[in-house]
């Protein structure tokens, strides 16, 4: 209670500092509490679009690979014992085109439908589909589609009314016959049509990829289970299709980075504190003399300090907490309409799992009551004399020569965590960085203050020199504040750094990829997420138009390597590197396509290729529907809308023969030379209105469509400006400490002739000193974390060029001298204020 | 019964060369209610003498003995307690917690010896009011002057009735006025409330309020003068001086 | 001269009878404990004033007792006391009895000059301790002529202990210095004179 007390009296007491202590610990909660609430309600979303089958049957199976696979897979789960009845299934997400959309009655748009082709014969006797109107699918119905009740009032459909939807073939009408009362799903909606025409619509002529199945009511579930997956072998598993994992794994990737920008935000707020505890400390020597002296225990002390620091702790991370679920919401409401672009499907509101609080407490709480520690231990260690002493003792005790050696030897232990190229670990490796900075640092000071103070001294000829001598002097305080620069500029350096190379990068990788003068794209640009191709038709169709000089298709599969997804683009061999282009890390463009055609060849992308180690000459083995397959890596590279996923490119004739796939999902186009643009677009277009679920850009189009995507970059710059503000709060707070601990010595200047405007020059040149020492690590250091990040970004799948333009080193050399200047000017006028009586009288 | 005896007290700081000698082979007894001033130069080792015998530090050789147990010996917990509830300490700088009212400042020890706030309070405003802060209860020590804020630290001191009062320096930071109040407090506590008051100063007029004064030099004590030892005593002196003046 | 001209100025202040004037010297020094006359040395004092025409009967006071003879002062006897006003009241502290204590000790064969400076000491911390517990018993607002002269004697006091700090810090250097011995004089006196 009376710590409790003493600390909150002592808080209030300085109101400004131990706000500018909270606003650390505040952001660094917000940013990990912000970005993790964004996740689940992502996810949530993305869950929408699974089939909910799996917990109303006793047994779903597809396969490992969630590719299609033969009817004949359904007869071998009917023969295991104990299995009563066996219904295939075709279940396929199907994105709805924008002109094929359902609009319900609030004007929203249903853009997501779960297609479940079914065989009318034996899905009754699986699962129970109860009507709330119409009847059920019979054997003889092709184009009869079941909706669920919510769509239906929803939208106002009924029986009878008819729905057009998208189809390989172009589009399909179908009659509504009957209304389920499922339960609806969130954000998208169930169908059922009968598994024939869903093979039709999906092109998978005589496949299924989901297979249902009733037991006896005798037997063993788990028993029959076992045997069903026995009888299958290898390649199928128990449970229902699920779409949109990719998306969920990239967003996973992502926030994995966001968290650690949190982390190292709260570090960074942790640094703070650390050195705002570290003052509190020596200002209150006394205080805590006159305690231990009057009959306080060192235990008492201890809980003084950290009671003051648990109470920054849990405001800091309540306040955190709720800014950072304000955040989220902010987010979202901002990436709604990208999510919805992108993934077809709408979000809710942020969601707080318990973990996240956990985390967020455990790490606001943790990091303030960690950092406020070592200053208490320092507090603890206080002896009753300092009570008695006339003047505050020097606190500077540095054991410069040992901190230097373990600062070292962490630096050392921080370049060796780059090693294994786990990002994890190389996370953990900037933590150490910055600590054996912090440690090393008082040892450079002298040197480095030395070698900036002679070009200082051009400028500031007498108080550069006085500068020099009050950092050498106390060499541990000034490393304090020149690592404050450091952490804060190489986080700007690296933040800077990775949103330059992924801007500059990715309209590259743009313009190389998909860079045709048409293009068709499907509603999703992942690919993988719901979209209904064209079948070869519409290929043929385009290249029998005049003018056209040349097509090519993406296609798509999945498949699996030793239980890891893969991803299957096929592309055309001949007809894709005259259009477009993979951009390649390992092997030879000219090259690569020829091998490509020549055999089972597969191209790896990066994050694959550094996900499993896989390089140029290997071998790999793909589960196929048609059982495993054997091919080899010719290259690694990738184009621009998979670098997020594991995927390799095969030729078009292997996606066929291995996974049964002719299905064209992205179409580029070429005009010829001399034809006339605006006939060859009015051709395309007309192609185009036949397949609703592509849509057609001209590379103009696809361009400015791109920029916009690509300006969602431009809210990295926002995290940049987020990071920076606690920097440069740590630097003003540091250097206004640095004034406050040296009142007397610069009353005692100013007594002895020191113009205003000398103190004040004095203090902005040790500013300087300070930006140029920091800054010179803060570029090292930037460089290190850029690196680590933008390899961070290749293991998520986007490749970049590790580079940082010499432009952007003198940006960030200004910016960290432009810090110092700026951090200087609040506490150079204070010093320069200064009454010179109070200041000699100062304690 | 003694209240503090000191055995062969020797302090040294540093080693070999560098030694210094604090205190050589200090012996003194202090009997309970006297008011002792300790004077000497600076350097003569009448601080250290302070610290070692209120605990805050420890002797090289030799003992200090509060209430004829010895302190040697004492972990650092239970010297702690010791000074809780058996000291009251004094200094030159006052040492109030600025963020503390001057009730919150005194209950301190009581607090610290985990007594309920509204008792610890109620003692508190008791010893302020004999202080004369009865008006000054809830103040900040920035509100007041620096006699009233040695007043406070002297009732934070008294307030959880120790026998032994340590002050060092205790006017070396007020004009002589308050000077002079301290003072006679100091004697008023020791005469009048039957405390031990042991004090540090250089001041001989502060000095002169004690009843005895050890004269310290170079580390051992040079000569221990009893000032008087009644009303009768100092009355004849008074008496004869003017006689001389005259 | 003290007395003497404090009661020129008593008389001068109002016309009073012998008593009355020792009553009121008492009181202004704040009692007897500070400077104690005898009413002896006040109308021995007052014949001699008369004598010199400074004072002169100012009748008789007769209330029931003895008759009191009851005295004013004269011109001449405030031009006395104007010229006491212009003079300044100098104390000779170069006559000093420790200071010859002390060159002797340093002499003499047995003679502890430390001792001497302790002992000395001592008698001036308890002079001061006196002093100092008198002046916490006088009241400020009403008896500030008291603390003023006790002030006086408690300040002459430290000054006092302060230069015996000094001879004490000084001590051996003093008594490596031999004592001053009168100056030759080669003319005038034969030698043996000289040799005491």
């Amino acid at each position: 209670m009376f710590h409790i007390k003493l600390a909150l009296r002592y808080l209030r007491g300085r109101k400004l500092r131990t706000t500018l202590t909270l606003i650390a610990i505040v952001f660094g909660v917000m940013i990990i509490v912000g970005f993790n609430a964004i996740l689940p309600a992502i996810s949530q979303a993305i869950q929408g679009n699974l089939s909910a089958m799996a917990d109303e049957v006793d047994l779903t199976v597809s396969s490992e690979t969630r590719g299609p696979f033969a009817m004949a897979v359904a007869d071998q789960v009917r023969q295991v014992p104990g299995v009563a009845a066996v219904s295939p299934q075709l279940v396929r997400p199907m994105a709805l085109p924008a002109s094929q959309a359902l609009v319900n009655k609030d004007g929203t748009a249903v853009t997501l439908l779960i297609v479940r082709g079914v065989d009318p014969a034996t899905v009754t006797e699986v699962e129970q589909i109860s009507l709330a109107d119409g009847r059920l699918l019979t054997a003889a119905d092709q184009n009869a589609i079941l909706i669920a009740n919510s769509l239906a009032q929803n939208t106002g459909l009924g029986v009878g009314d008819r729905l057009t939807l998208p189809a390989a073939t172009g589009v399909m009408d179908f009659e509504i016959v009957g209304i389920t009362s499922g339960r609806p799903l969130q954000g998208s909606e169930e169908v059922f049509i009968p598994l024939a025409t869903a093979q039709t619509v999906f092109n998978f002529p005589g496949q299924i990829n989901t297979i249902e199945a009733r037991f006896a009511a005798n037997s063993n579930a788990d028993t029959v289970r076992a045997a069903v997956l026995a009888a299958l072998g290898s390649g199928y598993k128990v449970g229902g299709t699920t779409t949109g994992s990719e998306f969920a794994a990239a967003m996973e990737a992502a926030n994995y980075i966001y968290n650690m920008f949190g982390v190292i935000a709260i570090a960074l707020g942790g640094f703070i504190i650390f050195i705002t505890f570290r003052t509190v400390v020596v200002e209150r020597r006394r205080d805590i003399g006159m305690l231990r002296a009057i009959g306080a225990s060192r235990k008492t002390i201890l809980g003084l300090i950290l009671a003051e620091a648990l109470i920054l702790g849990v405001i800091g991370t309540a306040v955190g907490i709720l800014l950072g679920y304000l955040m989220a919401t902010g987010l979202l409401t901002g990436m709604q309409s990208l999510l919805e672009e992108f993934m077809r499907t709408s979000v809710g509101s942020p969601t707080l799992e318990p973990w996240v609080f956990g985390l967020a407490i455990g790490l606001g709480v943790g990091i303030t009551l960690l950092a406020g520690l070592f200053p208490a231990l320092a507090a603890m260690r206080v002896s009753p004399l300092e009570a008695l002493r006339p003047s505050l003792a020097e606190v500077e005790r540095r054991r410069a020569g040992r901190g230097a050696m373990v600062g070292a030897i962490l630096i050392v232990v921080a370049f060796l965590t780059l090693l294994p190229g786990t990002v994890g670990l190389a996370a953990l490796g900037i933590l150490l960085l910055i600590v054996g900075l912090a440690l090393v640092l008082p040892a450079l000071i002298y040197p480095l203050a030395r070698i900036f103070g002679r070009l200082l001294s051009i400028i500031f000829a007498r108080e550069g020199q006085i500068a020099q001598g009050n950092l050498t002097r106390q060499p541990g305080r000034a490393a304090i504040t020149a690592s404050a620069i450091t952490i804060g500029l190489s986080l700007l350096v690296a933040m800077g750094s990775l949103i330059l190379s992924m801007q500059g990068g990715m309209m590259e990788w743009v313009n190389t990829t998909l860079g045709s003068d048409y293009l068709f794209m499907p509603p999703s640009l992942v690919l993988g997420g719901g979209n209904i191709g064209a079948n070869e038709q519409m290929a043929a169709d385009i290249a029998a138009l005049p003018g056209v000089e040349q097509v090519t298709s993406l296609r798509l599969a999945t498949s699996q390597i030793d239980g890891t997804d893969l991803q299957v683009i096929g592309i055309d061999p001949v007809t894709y590197p005259q259009i477009a282009g993979l951009i390649f890390s390992k092997g030879d463009e000219k090259t690569v396509y020829a091998a490509l055609g020549n055999g089972r060849a597969i191209i790896v992308n990066g994050i694959f290729a550094a996900q499993n180690g896989v390089t140029v000459g290997d071998t790999l083995t793909l589960q196929t529907p048609n059982g495993a397959q054997t091919y080899q890596v010719v290259a690694v590279g990738g184009d621009f809308l998979n670098f997020k996923l594991a995927t390799g490119y095969i030729s078009q004739a292997n996606l066929a023969q291995d996974f049964n796939e002719t299905t064209d999902m992205l179409v580029m186009v070429d005009r010829a030379a001399n034809a006339d643009a605006a006939q060859v677009a009015a051709g395309l277009q007309q192609i185009a209105a036949g397949y609703p679920a592509f849509t057609f850009y001209s590379l103009a189009e696809w361009q400015t469509q791109m920029e916009r995507t690509l300006a969602a970059f431009n809210g990295m710059y926002v995290l940049l400006i987020i990071l920076a503000i606690p920097s440069l709060i740590a630097l003003i707070n540091t250097l206004a400490i640095n004034v406050l601990e040296r009142t007397r010595e610069i009353g005692t200047l100013r007594a002895v002739g020191a113009t205003r405007r000398q103190v004040r020059r004095m203090i902005t040149a040790e500013s300087l000193l300070l930006a140029a020492t920091g800054t010179l690590f803060g570029l090292l250091t930037g460089l290190w974390l850029s690196y680590i990040m933008v390899g961070a970004m290749s293991m998520v799948g986007l490749i970049l060029p590790f580079s940082f333009s010499y432009a952007g080193i003198l940006l960030a050399i200004a910016v960290g001298l432009g810090f110092g200047i700026l951090g200087a000017l609040i506490p150079a006028r204070q010093a320069a204020k200064l009454d010179i009586v109070r200041a000699l009288a100062y304690e | 019964m003694s209240i503090v005896k000191t055995e062969q007290l020797t302090k040294v700081y540093g080693q070999g060369a560098t030694a210094v000698t604090a205190l050589n082979r200090i012996n003194m007894t202090i009997q309970p209610g006297e008011f002792v001033a300790v004077m000497g130069p600076s350097g003569c080792g009448k601080s250290t003498l302070l610290h070692l015998v209120g605990g805050l530090d420890q002797p090289t050789s030799g003992q200090v003995l509060l209430d004829d147990r010895s302190l040697s010996g004492l972990k650092d917990d239970d010297l702690t307690t010791l000074r809780r509830r058996q000291i009251g300490f004094v200094f030159q700088f006052f040492n109030l917690i600025p963020v503390l009212t001057a009730v919150e400042n005194t209950a301190l020890p009581l607090i610290l010896d985990g007594m309920k706030q509204a008792d610890a309070h109620n003692q508190a405003e008791v010893w302020l009011t004999r202080m004369g802060l009865g008006d000054r209860l809830s103040h900040r020590p920035d509100e007041l002057s620096g006699g009233q804020q040695q007043r406070v630290a002297i009732a934070r001191a008294l307030v959880a009735e120790p026998t032994l009062l340590l002050a060092d320096e205790p006017t070396g930071n007020l004009d002589s006025r308050a000077a002079d109040e301290i003072a006679a407090l100091l004697r008023q506590i020791s005469h009048e409330w039957h405390r031990t008051v042991l004090m540090v100063t250089h001041d001989p007029r502060i000095a002169a309020h004690a009843n005895r004064i050890v004269f310290l030099k170079d580390g051992t004590i040079v000569d221990d003068t009893r000032l008087s030892d009644d009303g009768q005593y100092e009355e004849r002196v008074v008496r004869e001086k003017m006689a001389v003046m005259a | 001269m003290s007395v003497r001209n404090a009661i020129l100025g008593l008389l001068a202040h109002r016309p009073r009878h012998g008593y009355e004037l020792h009553d009121a010297f008492e009181a202004m020094v704040g009692g007897e404990q500070n400077w104690d006359i005898k009413p002896a040395q006040v109308y021995s004092t007052l014949n001699r004033l008369e004598q010199s025409g400074l004072v002169v009967e100012d009748g008789v006071a007769q209330d029931g007792g003895p008759e009191k003879r009851i005295y004013m002062v004269t011109d001449a006897g405030l031009a006395e006391l104007r010229q006491w006003f212009n003079e300044p009241s100098l104390s000779d502290r170069r006559r000093d009895e420790f200071f010859l204590k002390l060159m002797l000790s340093l002499v003499v064969a047995d003679g502890d000059p430390r001792r001497l400076i302790y002992t000395q000491r001592a008698g001036l911390y308890r002079e001061l301790h006196a002093l100092t517990a008198q002046r916490s018993q006088v009241n400020p607002a009403s008896q500030l002529a008291y603390i003023l002269l006790l002030d006086q004697a408690i300040m002459h006091l430290e000054a006092d202990l302060r230069w015996l700090e000094m001879v004490e810090a000084r001590l051996d250097e003093i008594s490596r210095q031999p004592i001053p011995e009168p100056a030759e004089r080669p003319r005038g006196r034969p030698p043996m004179d000289g040799n005491r």
